[in-house]
Formats: structure tokens, C-alpha cells, sequence
């Protein structure tokens, strides 16, 4: 039997489909009491490594567990792992209450539970409704509803704010921070950083099949640096007076600008006044999250490949993934690591369109 | 397992593809036993030509006597037969065409558990099939046969008895061939142009050109359909122990495709066979299914 730890285990999986690979062995761990997302642009080959950790996918390589344990080996598994799904099936001609009534049976619960749980989801007056009629938003609902039956203890989600109108995302928020407060465990996958990083504490970033980084959010967070770009009349007089300042983290920029990490504006200014440079402009950059994101991502896509060359992909030994060194590296030209816009690659990939978009769909 | 089962009915039962199979089951099985009947009925009483007096006169009865209501029922469950295949390929392929294969992979223990509880619970309806099958096959026969020519108690409980083995077979060979092929369109359009038209000019051509007898009594069709005619087969002298040394071959296969059941041995004998066919799909599926990547 299973462990009963919560925890989700992700170790070396690799999936091949013909000559594609679509995940590289992939490690993580998520540990309970925290929303993990589960990070990459589409095609990352996060759907194949949550249907690998559900048992629907057999690994070409590697393990993925729950509890310690495969998932066809806990029992019933559904009170230990609920799972919401992109591309998860209703009979269209079946009623949601029936669809939940059929799967509380399977699992073995009162039916009872099949109108808790489409109270809790807010499908309780479309109940009689058959799930061919609805919404994305309320397909997304049933799922969760679904997922919810068992009582589980890990929930994994895959994309569940697709189609939900934005006072459902707020609601799915707040749910799976209090979910995860009850010492359960939840994994949500998204391809979007913007769209969870105000739910999640850890986080998985996988490209390519292979993970990027995977760690707290505030680590990430944490690393980066704000830098101060100026442009001073004399630049080599600059970086001198700054070093002789105590300030070490200088370098001049290949347009003549000088680029300062670690230090103020106001210090700056005052530091060049003092050494009677004149300075011309100062600018403040400091990088937000989802540029890092784009950065961490940006090698699947052929033009990132060859701007972020320094990127490795992550090895199990390092534990905690520091970002990758690249991104620190001062005296690249800022575009480079601190760039404003994602990489040309990135904008192409399937599913950035905003056409592509689920769209806010809510509730019929 | 009772879970898994319980949950299997349900899921049957909150869609209407059970009685949308189960109305047109009832209805062909009642309208080919009326047609049946009416034209072995006319053969009982007006027929006097030298081939039915000889068989009369080799098993020893009457020419009115003859159990024709057997060749109506054979060929009214023999037709009604068709819709519990196909019911039996929506169990499987019909959840992975509505990809509702997932939620059910995901709330059973293992895609074992979850196949047994769908071979269990497809068990009962395949007898819920039989019974329904054989009840308007013998209402349509009683109406159409005269007294004579009714078969005997213990003949229709055989039937009933068959019926409800074929049924119960079919439900499974559905749900193999839809396993194996997780295609509901694919399978049913199949299933039904080769049980209806392929295996038939197979087993006449291969009758009328090369003499073959047998053919009809090893295929999936001709199997399932023999479990039933071949006691209408056998009760004419026409398959199993019975057949006597002086019938014609060529006579005994015609009535035996009179019966419905061309090449059959005995009943026994073409259940088994379609048992193998249906293992094999069974089997076949059942390991599809434990590798298939469901994405």
C-alpha cells in the first residue's frame, strides 16, 4: 500500500512517442501543504508527465509516483489522487449529476457527495444539464467536481483556469491555497507563470521535455537583480569611480552605457556628481518573473537555442536549482539577459495567439 | 469490483444507448420469426415435393409434423443477435470515443479491475438481450406457425437457452473487437457489413464453387448464428449426432442454411467455436488496453 505522504515523486521519466520525445528525464518531487505549479510553454511535455504520474501514459523510462507508489498500485486511487485533465471526456448526452453519480459509485462514496460536490464547484442549478451543452468553464467545474468526489489527498491539475471567467480563477485560487493549507498536495500545470504565480510556492519549469529549474517561487524570486543602466559623458571614469566607491559589480555595455548592479540610482548620481562625470540618463531596469520564465524556456524554441547557449538543462545532484548562471552574467548586452521583450521564438509558439486563447467562458 | 460494476450500470443506464439497440434488437428479431414463419409455414402444409417427403420419411415423422417454428425463431434471433455486438462495442470504444476512458481508468483500482467489471456487468445485459430476443422471436412465431409445426417445450427452452448463450457471446465479441479496435464507427461498420454480407457470399461461394460445407460452421457470423439454428438443423436430421448416412450433402447444407445455420455442426460445437473467436478478441483487447497510452 501506499505511504499515505502526499508526496509526488518524478524520477528520470522519459516518454518516446515513435521518434519524438516528448519528456527527457524529467525529477522533481513536490511535497505537501504547497501548490506546486508545473511550468513550460505547450509542447513542454507537461500533459504527457501528469498523464504518466496518473497511469494513463506508460513511462519509456523512470518512475513517477504518489504516495510511493505507482499509480495503478494505491488501492483506490481516487481518494488518494484526483486529477483534472485537459481533454477529459463527458458523455455529452449524460446529466452532470449523473456523470458525478456514476464515478462516486466506481470510487465507492455516498452519492451524497455527487451534490456536495456540484454545490462546491457552483454546478448545482446545471446539475440536470446534460455536459454536452456546457460551457469550457463549466466542463473545467465538472471536472474538478469529479476530481473532488474521493476526497483526495493530491490533486493535479492540468490547465484548469482554461475557460474560466476571471471570478472562477480567483475562486480556483483561493481553493487550492486552502486546499494545500489542509496539509494536502496540489501539482497545477500552466503555461503561463502570470496565470498561477499568485497561487503557487513552489514551482517545476520544464522545456523541452527537460526541467529548467525547480524550487521555491521566492528563491526565483529572490534571484533576480535590478540593474542600473547609465549613460555617462566618460565611461572607463565611471567604472573607476564606482569600483573606488566599493561597488564591484560594474561593466560597461557595448553601446558605451555603463551597467550597475547593487546600488541605487541616488547612489549612482551621487557617486558620478562627486567624480565630476556628467551623466545623461540612468534607467532602472529589474527583470520581472515572466521574463525569466520566457529566458528559462526560450532553448525549445531555434532562436533562443543559440542567444542562451550557457543554459543546462537541470541535474538531479544539484538539488535546489540555482537559475541558470547565464542569467547573472554581467556585461552582456542587456538585451540579452535583461531583455524587454521574449525572444523572437517564443511569440510563435502554438497557443500564445490570443485567438487560441480558451477565451473567458464562464458560465452559459 | 461490486463498485466498479454498480458504476458500470449507471453508466449504461443514464444514456440511451441501451434501449436505442435494445428497441430495434426486439423489433428485427420479431419482423424476420414473422416472415420466417410465414413461409416455413406455407412449406409445412402445402410443400409435397419429393425432397421434403424423403427427409420426412428418413427421420420417421410426418411432413406436418416437422418443427418449422424452430427455422423462425433461428432466423429472428439470428438478426436480433447484430445489436448486442454492437452494444457490446460501445462498452469500450465507446468510452474512448468520449474520451470518457480516463475518468474511468482513473477511479479503478487498475485498467484490470476496470475491464473485469465491464465483462461482468456486459454478462447481465447480454442475458437481458437473449431474453428479450428469443420473447419476440417466439411471439412473432406463434403467430405465424400453426400448432403442428410449433417446437416441442423442452425444444423452445433449448432455444431460449441458446438464445440467451449467443446473446450473452455476442455482448462480449463486441466489446473484444471494440477493445482491440477502440473505434466505435470503425468497428460497428465492420462488424455489421461483414456479418451480414461478407461471411454470407464467403460461405455461399465457397459452397456453390468448391463444394466447401464447412466454412459457415468455423466463422464468427456462421458460429454465432449456429448455436441457435443448429437445433433447428439437428431437429431436421440436418447437423450434430442425428444426421443420417442417406441425407444428401448438398440437401443437408441447404437445410441447414434453411435453418440458418449453414455449415454448423451442432449447437454445442458452433458455441465453442465462437467462444474461441471471441477469447481471441477478448484477449487481444484486454492487452491492448493494459499498454494503451491514453493521451
Amino acid at each position: 500500500m501506499h505511504d499515505g505522504s502526499g508526496r509526488i515523486a518524478v524520477q528520470n521519466l522519459t516518454k518516446q512517442f515513435g521518434a519524438v520525445t516528448a519528456v527527457q528525464n524529467l525529477s522533481f518531487t513536490v511535497e505537501p501543504g504547497s501548490v506546486t505549479g508545473f511550468l513550460g510553454p505547450n509542447g513542454a511535455g507537461k500533459t504527457t508527465t501528469l498523464r504518466m504520474l496518473l497511469g494513463l501514459v506508460t513511462p519509456t523510462a523512470g518512475a513517477a509516483t504518489i504516495n510511493g507508489r505507482p499509480h495503478h498500485q494505491l488501492g483506490n486511487p481516487a481518494r488518494v489522487v484526483g486529477a483534472v485533465l485537459e481533454n477529459e471526456g463527458f458523455h455529452p448526452k449524460r446529466t452532470a449529476r449523473n456523470h458525478l453519480r456514476v464515478y462516486a459509485a466506481a470510487i465507492g462514496v455516498p452519492d451524497q457527495r455527487v451534490d456536495e460536490m456540484l454545490g462546491l464547484v457552483g454546478l448545482s442549478p446545471a446539475a440536470d444539464r446534460k455536459a454536452g451543452g456546457f460551457s469550457l468553464g463549466m466542463r473545467q467545474r465538472l471536472a474538478l467536481a469529479t476530481a473532488l468526489l474521493g476526497d483526495p489527498q493530491v490533486l493535479v491539475l492540468d490547465e484548469p483556469s482554461n475557460g474560466l471567467d476571471p471570478e472562477g480563477i480567483a475562486w480556483l485560487r483561493s481553493f487550492l491555497r486552502s486546499f494545500a493549507q489542509q496539509g494536502r498536495t496540489v501539482l497545477v500545470s500552466s503555461h503561463l507563470l502570470s496565470e498561477v504565480e499568485q497561487t503557487i510556492d513552489q514551482v517545476v519549469i520544464v522545456s523541452a521535455g527537460m526541467t529548467r529549474y525547480y524550487g521555491p517561487l521566492d528563491q526565483l524570486r529572490a534571484s533576480q537583480r535590478s540593474r542600473v543602466l547609465v549613460q555617462p559623458a566618460d565611461a572607463n571614469g565611471l567604472v573607476t569611480a564606482l569600483q573606488e566607491a566599493g561597488l564591484n559589480q560594474v561593466e560597461p555595455t557595448q553601446d558605451g552605457r555603463v551597467a550597475v548592479s547593487g546600488a541605487t540610482v541616488q547612489q549612482i548620481g551621487d557617486i558620478a556628481a562627486k567624480a565630476g562625470i556628467a551623466v545623461y540618463g540612468m534607467q532602472e531596469e529589474k527583470a520581472d518573473l515572466e521574463q525569466l520564465f520566457f529566458q528559462l524556456t526560450s532553448p525549445q524554441y531555434g532562436a533562443g537555442a543559440t542567444a542562451y547557449p550557457q543554459q543546462q538543462p537541470y541535474q538531479q545532484q544539484q538539488g535546489w536549482n540555482a537559475p541558470p548562471p547565464g542569467y547573472q552574467q554581467p556585461g552582456q548586452p542587456p538585451q540579452q539577459p535583461y531583455q524587454q521583450t521574449p525572444p523572437p521564438g517564443f511569440q510563435q509558439q502554438p497557443g500564445q495567439q490570443p485567438g487560441q486563447q480558451q477565451g473567458w467562458g464562464g458560465q452559459q | 469490483m461490486g463498485n466498479l460494476i454498480k458504476a458500470e450500470i449507471r453508466k449504461t443506464l443514464s444514456t440511451k444507448s441501451w434501449w436505442g439497440l435494445m428497441i430495434p434488437a426486439a423489433v428485427f428479431a420479431f419482423l424476420f420469426a414473422l416472415g420466417w414463419g410465414a413461409i416455413t409455414n406455407d412449406l409445412n402444409d402445402f410443400l409435397g415435393s419429393s425432397d421434403a417427403e424423403e427427409l420426412a420419411g428418413l427421420l420417421g415423422v410426418q411432413l406436418g409434423e416437422l418443427p418449422v417454428g424452430l427455422l423462425s425463431l433461428a432466423h429472428g434471433i439470428n438478426i436480433g443477435t447484430m445489436f448486442p455486438v454492437i452494444f457490446g462495442v460501445f462498452a469500450l470504444a465507446g468510452e474512448y470515443s468520449k474520451k470518457t476512458i480516463t475518468t474511468t481508468f482513473l477511479t479503478a483500482p487498475n485498467r484490470m479491475s476496470a475491464l473485469s467489471a465491464k465483462m461482468f456487468t456486459y454478462i447481465g445485459w447480454g442475458v437481458a438481450y437473449g431474453i428479450l430476443i428469443v420473447a419476440f422471436a417466439s411471439l412473432a412465431t406463434v403467430l405465424t406457425v400453426d400448432g403442428p409445426g410449433l417446437p416441442t417445450a423442452s425444444q423452445w427452452l433449448g432455444v431460449l437457452g441458446a438464445g440467451i448463450l449467443a446473446t450473452t457471446l455476442a455482448t462480449l465479441f463486441g466489446i473484444g473487437v471494440g477493445a482491440v479496435w477502440n473505434s466505435v464507427t470503425g468497428a460497428t461498420i465492420t462488424l455489421t457489413i461483414w456479418m451480414l454480407v461478407v461471411e454470407n457470399v464467403l460461405v455461399f461461394v465457397s459452397f456453390g464453387w468448391f463444394g466447401i460445407t464447412w466454412l459457415g460452421g468455423v466463422l464468427p457470423n456462421g458460429t454465432l448464428n449456429g448455436i441457435v439454428g443448429a437445433i433447428g438443423a439437428e431437429a431436421f436430421g440436418a447437423a450434430g449426432l442425428s444426421v443420417p448416412g442417406e441425407l444428401d450433402e448438398d440437401l443437408q447444407w441447404l437445410l441447414q442454411y434453411t435453418a440458418g445455420a449453414p455449415g454448423a455442426f451442432s449447437w454445442w460445437a458452433a458455441a465453442l467455436i465462437f467462444l474461441a473467436w471471441t477469447m481471441l478478441f477478448f484477449i487481444g483487447g484486454w492487452a491492448a488496453n493494459q499498454r494503451r497510452d491514453i493521451t
